[in-house]
């Protein structure tokens, strides 16, 4: 009697044992950065296979936890700064979760991010990433540079990477050696620099008007009607973008804001003054 | 022409193959009862049809006419069980006018069996089948895949454990009429109370030896919605427009034209 | 997202006045997230007074408005009348389970007041061709859901046909701004013994 219950029970704990410490193992050998929280994965031999079989409805179509995704965000330099301008929609399948979503997140008065993918994965690590910002000020007595605080972001989600985190992020900002700087971040470990950059799902319809009207010397007023013109065509075309557009302006004294502007409102108003959107009746 | 049609089934196949799932069909996820009494029978349904978690329709009919004196309660797939039961009672009709005699339930059902079996299950119809005809009153139930069963007191559908717990309770040999349709009543409120697919009102069908067919629709309504304590009407002119056509429908007046008579036709000769 | 029926995107509904019917519908027509066209009618009339709406996949939504155009036009010679509404939802009823294993992948309703007394008559469909009887409202498409919300509160019996003009365009503006794949504009059709007036909603654009 005794013989076989230790005979299971000895299996049974020695099965578990190795797995515990296959995970401990994985864990522990898991690329840390010291600046980075530790998060929790689940007890389970493929924590991303997993992740993915019930968050990516790209893989799996019938997942039931659905993740909030679809945006359009977009940034660029001009002789004035940066002009930064987002939608505001959030979807969870072709169910529009919200229309008021705020897709910038204000690092500190001179750094913003930009938000599209996985919203909670964009608001955790950008919020981190303003805390780590401030911590490099107290420590250097100086601002950090955009570059060094989009290395910050660019180096954590490598740690992450293929484990399921989604962000496509640009992270703008002023400073005095660099001037208005932009840097693309995203969750595949991607981070570039340059002069303009749209992000998300309707991203193509942004490029398609920003290309067409963007010049180096255009005037404030101008960069940011153009930032909300594009964003108000990627709302029109793509399905998981609309809502409402936010606009910012980055200059050597931080950023301003330039408002909350509704679509629904805006769109007829745009249409009528430029003649545009003539595929729609008025 | 006739029967069914397999032209999309490849292109849908393909569909599928793709990576689309194919669309819900309003199921009844029902519960279904039959018992039967001295010198008749009653069945009974709830009457809630669902897509996916969604009440498709709160008041449905489930009790379908076979012929005046043969009912069916239908669980399973809506578009099959109402489509089968229209043409077992068609053919049940010509039936019934090439022998010159009262249809039985036996033929129903065993016309049931065999059209259900050769589809194989893919026609999902759960049947509990029920009438009076000159050999007596019959309760019987009939399964997707054709298979057949007789009781004294049957149920069906998603809500069938809820029903049969109360039919094994209450059930007795030899109850009058209003004591069987009273327990079907409670057993079929048993499926609506506990079971998620099951809702809304009680259909009741009554078969009496010699008798005609009495269908109680709606014979209890324990879910009747609560009046809405304020109006959620517009003022006129809420919703803009962007452009209005009106199309003025005409009366067209009928006169009848009366055609000559054939005595005062005129016939040369 | 994943099934045929909402890759184009699209809804209708309709919802019985007094002594008048409704109908309506969005008018997006999209390729999963990219819209294509905002003149993509989901409404057809079958004669004066009766209505078919028809959402799902958009080669489905024009090969059934074509067939069954045809069956109208047969019946009309055949029968030298205009169908009754009931007799279109029976078509189409038939007309849809007789694909049963291959269905057209729609989600039509019916909508109509009879030729001689007026009667209002609505129903709807499943793909396979199951009639819901409804005696208030009927909806259908990718904002289903969301339509099944607003018909649920704002529905009242016995509207006028102003009122349910405002009823009906309520339910369904609200219920699109909540679906990604439905808006893009919208139709409402308010069919009474004498007139039926067209109107064309203003609606946002994103």
């Amino acid at each position: 009697m005794n013989t076989i219950a230790s005979q299971f029970t000895q299996s049974a704990s020695s099965r578990l044992q190795s797995e515990y410490a296959d995970a401990q193992r994985d864990f522990s050998n898991a690329p840390q950065l010291n600046l980075a929280p530790t998060i929790e994965l689940p007890p389970i031999s493929q924590p991303t296979e997993f992740l993915r079989a019930h968050t990516d409805d790209a893989s799996n179509p019938d997942c039931k936890i659905k993740i909030a995704h679809g945006t359009t965000t977009l940034a660029f330099r001009f002789q004035g700064g940066i002009v930064v301008a987002v939608d505001s929609r959030a979807t969870a399948g072709n169910w529009i979760a919200s229309q008021t979503v705020n897709k910038v997140i204000r690092i500190n008065p001179f750094l913003l991010g930009t938000m599209a993918g996985g919203a909670a994965d964009c608001q955790y690590w950008e919020t981190w990433l303003g805390t780590q910002c401030r911590l490099h000020e107290l420590r250097e007595k100086e601002r950090i540079s955009v570059a060094a605080a989009s290395k910050i972001l660019g180096n954590l989600v490598y740690q992450y990477k293929g484990m399921g985190l989604s962000m496509g992020t640009m992270v703008c900002g002023y400073t005095k050696k660099e001037g208005p700087a932009i840097y693309y971040v995203d969750s595949d470990g991607t981070r570039m620099k340059g002069d303009l950059f749209c992000v998300g799902s309707g991203q193509t319809f942004a490029y398609g008007v920003l290309d067409s009207e963007y010049k180096w010397d255009l005037s404030v007023e101008e960069a940011l009607y153009l930032g909300k013109r594009s964003i108000l065509a990627a709302t029109h075309r793509d399905a998981y973008s609309g809502g409402s557009i936010n606009l910012y302006h980055v200059t050597e004294n931080g950023w301003i804001y330039h408002g909350n502007h509704n679509v629904g409102d805006i769109f007829y108003d745009i249409k009528e003054k430029e003649q545009s959107f003539n595929n729609v009746d008025a | 022409m006739a029967g069914l049609s397999f032209d999309n089934y490849q292109r849908n196949q393909y569909i599928c193959a793709k990576g689309h799932a194919q669309p819900k069909a309003t199921s009844t996820g029902t519960t279904i009862v039959g018992c039967k009494f001295n010198g008749g029978v009653v069945i009974a349904a709830d009457t809630r049809a669902t897509a996916g978690n969604i009440v498709a329709d709160k008041n449905c009919e489930k009790l379908h006419r076979l012929a005046p004196r043969i009912w069916c309660a239908g669980a399973g797939t809506a578009a099959d069980t109402e489509m089968v039961t229209q043409l077992i009672a068609l053919n049940l009709e010509l039936h019934g006018m090439w022998n010159d005699r009262q249809p039985r339930v036996i033929t129903a059902l065993t016309m049931l069996k065999q059209h259900l079996f050769k589809y194989q299950g893919h026609l999902g119809a759960y049947l509990i089948c029920a009438g009076v005809d000159p050999t007596g009153a019959h309760l019987m139930s009939v399964q997707a895949h054709g298979s057949t069963d007789i009781g004294e007191y049957q149920s069906l559908g998603s809500g069938s454990l809820a029903a049969m717990a109360v039919l094994e309770t209450k059930w007795k040999p030899n109850m009058t009429r209003d004591e069987a349709v009273l327990l079907c009543a409670e057993a079929i409120e048993s499926g609506i109370w506990n079971d998620l697919g099951s809702g809304s009102n009680v259909d009741v069908c009554v078969m009496e030896v010699g008798k005609d067919a009495e269908l109680l629709r709606n014979y209890l309504t324990p879910n009747v919605r609560a009046p809405k304590e304020r109006s959620y009407k517009f003022p006129r002119g809420t919703t803009a427009i962007l452009r209005e056509s009106i199309r003025e429908i005409v009366d067209v007046e009928e006169t009848v034209i009366e055609f000559n008579k054939p005595e005062a036709m005129e016939v040369d000769a | 997202m994943s099934d045929p029926s909402s890759i184009n995107g699209g809804c209708a509904v309709a919802m019985v006045g007094k002594d008048c019917i409704a109908i309506a519908c969005d008018l997006r027509l999209g390729n999963q997230s990219l819209s294509l066209a905002n003149n993509f009618e989901k409404v057809f009339p079958f004669g004066d007074k009766t209505f078919l709406g028809l959402t799902g996949l958009a080669s489905d939504v024009l090969t059934l408005k074509e067939d069954f155009r045809l069956k109208h036009n047969l019946y009309k010679l055949r029968e030298e009348r205009e169908i009754e509404p009931e007799t279109l939802a029976n078509l189409v009823s038939s007309s849809l389970y007789e694909r049963r294993f291959g269905p057209y992948f729609v989600g039509p309703i019916v909508a109509g007041l009879h030729s001689k007394t007026n009667k209002p008559f609505i129903c709807g469909f499943d793909l396979i061709g199951c009639i819901d009887f409804a005696k208030d409202f009927i909806v259908s498409g990718t904002a289903s859901d969301q339509l099944y919300g607003m018909c649920e509160s704002l529905y009242e019996p016995d509207l006028e046909p102003e009122d349910l003009f405002e009823t009906i365009s309520q339910a369904l503006l609200n219920a699109v701004d909540r679906d990604a794949l439905s808006g893009w504009g919208a139709v409402v059709y308010i069919v009474t013994k004498d007139k039926v007036v067209k109107r064309v909603l203003r609606t946002r654009q994103d």
